[in-house]
């Protein structure tokens, strides 16, 4: 008898792994499709990256805002594939967003660095999911992913500031140092965990340090523009 | 010329300053009243980037409070899981029917007190989004569930049925909580271990019967696996699991073997044990 219900048993045992190997075979199906369309993410992120590397190079940034604007309706068209590949399951964002996640960092983090170079603003995590076309309830943009993207954007500031000042502009560093004070003081409201984006913005003072250091070095030596710091001025004479 | 220098580095000073306390405060439980305080201040100020990022500290408050509370769901129920897999070891040929029905009430209490904590915290996104959270939980309420079933039928309990008790623990208006597959796997592959354990202490019982049915159960379950874990998402645990589930199949098999051959000279044990009274007519024979 103990033996006879065996077979029984084992068949049914099968019956369960086969479906859980269609089961899971779907799911890696469905991966595949979005990490190709991830792929064309990153490809297109890099064409923008190579495009705004320019600003070190102190070409016309109106002209490159505009070569890199372009790029962005390729992404939103592409996160609209995304969002469209995941519309069949609903609540499984988190399942996939692996796939995309260090992808979209980085879009946000260009994002957030063409704004600033055009309004010298932050771009809000609202204002970036517009952009990107993600703000359905659905698909939408991870607020941890938003504020890593923020600190990948505050590593290009130094460069930045040292090639503008090379280039002459000696009140970049004032506005950069301005807007990177205000972000890590932002930033010191949220109470981080040991994870990812606590190790990118324990970097992002290294960066408010470089900023500092440039701004210190222009201003000591009295390059920074005539009107400025009103404090200082009598000192100076 | 002196002061301006001087300005600059006391700037720098206390950012640093202000880094390192932030710092030390981190680790510490007043953390949480500081930085009220700070964002307090910054709706004063009302600045719209401190005004945003009052929005993100919500969210991400709100986010690691609840994967605290599910962390310490999944934790009791890791714990409430061993217990029952425990009592199903308390298993002799003479208790069967108490024991097991003792460690069926107490996994119901499980799902009862514990699961449904995860149930009421995990809603739309989260259940993917802190899966890392509760996953060892649910892990071991599997390999529990299926364990006693085992005990008890002889047969694997198969994730839908474990997921239909689950039903009646979600309001029917929104979407229930199932256990996903991966889950469900991973506990599985656990759920071997416990059969080693199992099988041995049969042996040392003389119930070669009951112990070369788990032998078997324990070969299926290796071999429907290893066809499973190519398409696992994260598999490298998984391969771990399959070591040592390997590991633990050949114990039972060399276990089983040893009896058959040493066994041999001992014939009362094997020759008394008629095959269907392993499962169910052992209790109501010695009693």
């Amino acid at each position: 008898m103990a033996n006879g219900d065996n077979p029984l048993s084992s068949h049914s045992l099968e019956k369960q792994f086969e479906t859980f190997r269609t089961e899971l075979e779907e799911s890696g199906t469905l991966r595949d499709r979005i990490r190709s369309v991830v792929s064309e993410i990153e490809s297109t992120t890099r064409v923008m990256y190579a495009t705004l590397l320019l600003v070190h190079q102190s070409r016309s940034i109106d002209e490159l805002l505009e070569k890199a604007k372009s790029q962005i309706d390729v992404l939103k068209e592409k996160y609209k594939q995304l969002a469209q590949i995941l519309g069949g399951c609903s609540g499984q964002y988190y399942r996939y967003h692996g796939d995309w996640k260090s992808e979209t960092q980085s879009v946000v983090s260009l994002l957030t660095f063409m704004h600033w170079l055009e309004t010298g603003s932050l771009l809000e995590h609202k204002e970036a999911e517009d952009k990107l076309g993600l703000n359905n309830s659905e698909f939408g943009l991870d607020v941890e992913d938003y504020l890593i993207g923020l600190c990948f954007m505050s590593n290009e500031l130094p460069r930045y500031v040292v090639n503008q000042v090379t280039a002459g502009d000696y009140d970049c560093p004032r506005k950069v140092l301005k807007f990177l004070t205000d972000l890590h003081a932002a930033f010191r409201l949220l109470n981080l965990r040991n994870d990812f984006l606590r190790k990118k913005f324990d970097g992002m003072k290294y960066d408010l340090r470089k900023v500092e250091e440039v701004y210190y070095d222009v201003k000591i030596r009295g390059l920074t523009p005539n009107g400025e710091s009103v404090g200082d001025k009598g000192v100076e004479g | 010329m002196a002061t301006k220098p001087q300005r600059l580095h006391q700037s720098k000073l206390t950012l640093f300053l202000s880094l390192s306390v932030a710092g030390t405060n981190l680790q510490n439980s007043a953390k949480r009243a500081r930085t009220m305080a700070t964002s307090s201040e910054a709706t004063n100020e009302s600045s719209p980037m401190k005004d945003a990022f009052t929005k993100y500290a919500q969210y991400l408050n709100d986010l690691n409070d609840k994967r605290e509370r599910v962390v310490k769901a999944s934790r009791d129920i890791t714990m409430n899981s061993k217990k029952v897999i425990f009592q199903v070891h308390r298993l002799s040929k003479y208790n069967r029917d108490e024991v097991l029905e003792k460690a069926e009430k107490d996994l119901a209490a499980v799902t009862d007190q514990y699961i449904s904590r995860l149930v009421r915290e995990l809603q739309g996104t989260d259940f993917w989004k802190l899966r890392r959270a509760y996953s060892p939980g649910i892990q071991e309420y599997v390999e529990a569930a299926t364990f006693c079933s085992f005990c008890k039928n002889g047969t694997l309990l198969k994730l839908d049925e474990i997921n239909n008790t689950l039903l009646p623990l979600s309001d029917p208006s929104i979407e229930p909580l199932q256990i996903n597959i991966l889950d469900y796997l991973l506990g599985i592959a656990d759920l071997t271990g416990e059969l080693m354990r199992l099988a041995i202490g049969r042996i040392s019982d003389g119930e070669l019967e009951f112990a070369e049915k788990i032998c078997r159960f324990a070969r299926d379950i290796y071999r429907e696996l290893t066809l499973v874990v190519p398409h696992m998402d994260a598999s490298s645990d998984m391969k771990t699991k399959m070591d040592t589930m390997l590991q633990s199949v050949m114990k039972i098999e060399n276990a089983c073997f040893s009896v058959r051959v040493r066994g041999s000279e001992y014939i009362p044990l094997l020759g008394s044990n008629d095959p269907s009274s392993f499962l169910v007519g052992v209790p109501d024979i010695e009693l």
